[in-house]
């Protein structure tokens, strides 16, 4: 799978949600979990260098020996992660990932009755469809 | 008599309740006059439970309907920078398609203090307009406070709004202009 990891963080970089894939692979979950963690910095980093970026999609924010993070900005400052370890992964493909999951975040945000970092296997489902997708 | 409403997507949480979603899909449509009752309703529930909670709870409600909207409406629009542009989305953008018009004037004093007046607002274009009191004071006065309760809504749903856009602000209705005038002013924090 290309897409190893995807994650929702708050306005207050609080995770929302964060999910790992495979997910039978729980010695690399930690690991993706401070990957993630770290890229918030570089995300303020972005903020701050491009004094506010007019596109939502902040492109590649760092790379890692196996993995690249790339970044998704909100208007309502809520940020976006995918980790990929394909490193020939175009960028408009994972554009798109994070634009879809975007949408997957709109519409759970507007059902009252649900409210992030609840566990929905809905949510769980939508978004697996969406790193299935990828394939 | 049913007008026709594209695409509104609001959620008001109603105890228990859920009024089915309209998402941006053409063919999904919700008549206009549904919406209408419904605020009305909610404002006379909540009046009849007693005058401290109706507001209270009609601006956390309209917090959360904000909050809602707003990440609806920003989400394939390119970043929002400052506050003033912030501003500019509530005032066109979102007003557009939430109250089907946008802002009629906006002044600031650039201290963060800003004032939104929409001359005919849709969600008070039912309420009866002052002239109606026929001059006296104390009628006029209370035909303003019925208004007033009506604009508790509005105010919640632009704080929810400018809160999850990244400002935090007061919203506060000003009752003293003539329904279905109104305006609102917005307060930086």
């Amino acid at each position: 799978m290309p897409i190893v990891c995807l994650a929702i963080i708050g306005q207050q970089n609080n995770p929302l949600f964060i999910k790992t894939y495979p997910e039978a692979e729980q010695d690399k979950e930690l690991r993706l979990h401070l990957i993630v963690h770290c890229s918030l910095d570089a995300i303020e980093e972005k903020i701050l260098l491009k004094r506010a970026p007019v596109d939502c999609f902040l492109g590649l924010l760092y790379p890692t020996e196996e993995y690249r993070v790339y970044g998704y900005l909100t208007n309502t400052n809520i940020k976006l992660v995918a980790v990929t370890n394909d490193a020939s992964m175009k960028e408009d493909l994972l554009c798109g990932v994070l634009r879809s999951l975007h949408s997957v975040y709109v519409d759970a945000v507007c059902n009252p009755f649900f409210t992030l970092p609840s566990k929905s296997a809905v949510f769980e489902a939508k978004v697996h469809q969406l790193v299935s997708a990828m394939q | 008599m049913h007008a026709r409403m594209q695409g509104l997507s609001i959620q008001p949480q109603h105890q228990g309740g859920n009024v089915s979603q309209t998402t941006f899909n053409p063919k999904k449509r919700c008549a206009d006059v549904c919406m209408e009752l419904l605020l009305l309703e909610s404002v006379h529930l909540y009046k009849n439970r007693g005058a401290p909670a109706a507001s209270a709870a009609l601006e956390a409600i309209g917090m959360r309907v904000g909050k809602q909207l707003a990440e609806r409406y920003t989400k394939d629009r390119p970043r929002l920078g400052e506050t003033l542009e912030v501003i500019k989305f509530l005032c066109k953008d979102f007003w557009l398609l939430v109250f089907k018009k946008q802002v009629d004037n906006l002044r600031t004093n650039h201290k963060g203090v800003y004032v939104l007046t929409d001359n005919n607002f849709r969600w008070l274009s039912r309420s009866p307009p002052i002239s109606s009191a026929g001059g006296d004071p104390s009628q006029e006065e209370a035909l303003r406070e019925v208004a007033l309760q009506h604009l508790h809504l509005p105010c919640g749903i632009l704080r929810g709004a400018m809160i999850q856009l990244g400002v935090p602000c007061t919203v506060e209705a000003d009752h003293k202009l003539s329904p279905p005038a109104c305006a609102f002013t917005i307060r930086l924090s």
